[in-house]
């Protein structure tokens, strides 16, 4: 087993092309997304496909990175939640094959 | 008003489906339109009224009062939200990236308000240009250019946000589904005419008003289900706003028609596209270029509070002003 760092990042999606650069630019090998359905944060519920223009929808980012790309990835995601509404998540994973991360 | 006007447009089933949404959405219901489908009728709707749009453009000789008149709809976008900017500082106390914000909404265009007040005038019989439908879609971009420039005005050059990158407000802003669909199949309906429209015309013309039933079944949804998540965030200035800016919006393009000569049709059409918000492109645009503004209130305002508005008696008072200034 080897040990790496997973990140999750929730994002809004018109953010969400802005975390893909991020992502593929601090050089991560892959990362997965998923659509949010329904969520609370500062006061409001969100749901998804609310309306036509999908600004109130939200993604999820996962990627398991190896930590020397954590320092880059985290100033940048930092920035990024800075601006946009979101949530980054970051823990320690064990992984069964270390050339893929 | 010629109340029959008034009578047919909240009568009608597009304005009875939307308030069969909008109340089930309020009471809770769990009734949905799914996500897709939804997004398929929009797409669907903009092509119709496109190519139809087109093929009147393509019998239509296009002279310079037509560039008057794309000149005016540009100045009038590119104006009401410095109108709308001022009315929610003072009148909401909204902060000032908020105003701007909001004010982008009801400087642009709701096309789905487009298609209603098409239908209303349909219905007494009141014809209107094809071009029409390009000037709605012109008037998607002015104000969001109007919109970032009063948030931006004495702010400091802002900081980068990371993973942003050159041209992506722009690609946003002139190449979103709505500019896309609705101008191409605007161009299509003009090259291919009558003879092409008639090969399509049992899928886009027929069928067309039971498919605006089922999208404003969906729309009332959204705009219950937007006013019950997004009503805390607005005060009653901000509430009143989203009543009275349509009104001013619609009583300053009447004088504009009257100064254009345009037809009651053409009027009546330009009226409602001023009074209506955005909530399809702006909100995307405003959520990359001034994300710290809050969706809850812009997109409360203009889907929950304007559009139903607009909807029901919005469409027969612009008709009416229309009558008063061409009439």
């Amino acid at each position: 087993m080897f040990s790496k760092i997973r990140l999750e990042l929730i994002i809004e999606k018109p953010a969400f092309k802005r975390a893909c650069r991020i992502f593929e630019g601090c050089g991560v090998t892959g990362y997965t997304a998923l659509p949010c359905m329904a969520g609370y944060g500062n006061g409001n519920r969100w749901e998804r496909g609310t309306d036509l223009s999908a600004s109130r929808d939200m993604v999820m980012i996962i990627s398991i990175i190896d930590d020397t790309l954590l320092p880059k990835l985290e100033t940048e995601l930092k920035n990024l939640i800075g601006a946009h509404i979101g949530v980054l998540c970051v823990s320690d994973v064990s992984v069964f094959r270390d050339g893929k991360f | 008003m010629s109340p029959e006007i008034a009578i047919s447009t909240l009568t009608s089933p597009i304005v009875l489906f939307f308030a069969l949404g909008l109340i089930a959405a309020l009471l809770r219901s769990q009734m949905t339109v799914p996500e897709a489908f939804a997004k398929g009728l929009a797409i669907y709707l903009m092509m119709a009224i496109g190519l139809k749009g087109g093929v009147a453009m393509s019998k239509t000789v296009l002279g310079p009062d037509l560039l008057l008149l794309f000149i005016a709809a540009a100045i009038l976008s590119f104006g009401l939200p410095v109108l709308a900017y001022f009315a929610l500082r003072v009148g909401a106390k909204m902060d000032r990236i908020n105003a701007a914000a909001t004010a982008g909404h009801y400087g642009s265009i709701s096309i789905v308000t487009f298609v209603a007040a098409t239908q209303a005038l349909q219905l007494s019989g009141i014809v209107s240009s094809g071009y029409m439908v390009a000037i709605a879609a012109m008037m998607e971009v002015p104000a969001i250019i109007s919109a970032l420039i009063l948030a931006r005005r004495g702010m400091k050059s802002d900081a980068k946000i990371a993973g942003s990158e050159r041209g992506e407000l722009i690609r946003e802003v002139l190449l979103n589904a709505s500019v896309v669909v609705l101008l191409g199949s605007l161009a299509i309906g003009w090259i291919s005419g009558d003879a092409g429209m008639e090969k399509i015309e049992p899928f886009f013309v027929t069928p067309f008003q039971g498919v605006l039933c089922l999208f404003l079944l969906d729309m009332g949804l959204s705009a219950g289900r937007g006013l019950r998540q997004g009503w805390r965030d607005l005060n009653v200035g901000a509430l009143m706003f989203g009543i009275y800016m349509p009104l001013i919006s619609a009583g300053i393009t009447a004088v504009l028609c009257k100064g254009l000569g345009l037809s009651l049709g053409d009027a009546a059409l330009l009226i409602t596209l001023a009074a209506s918000a955005s909530y399809i492109a702006v909100p995307a645009a405003m959520r990359l270029a001034l994300p710290q503004a809050k969706p809850s209130i812009y997109l409360t305002l203009s889907l929950g509070v304007t559009f139903p508005f607009n909807l029901t008696l919005g469409i027969p008072l612009y008709i009416l002003l229309a009558q008063m200034v061409t009439g």
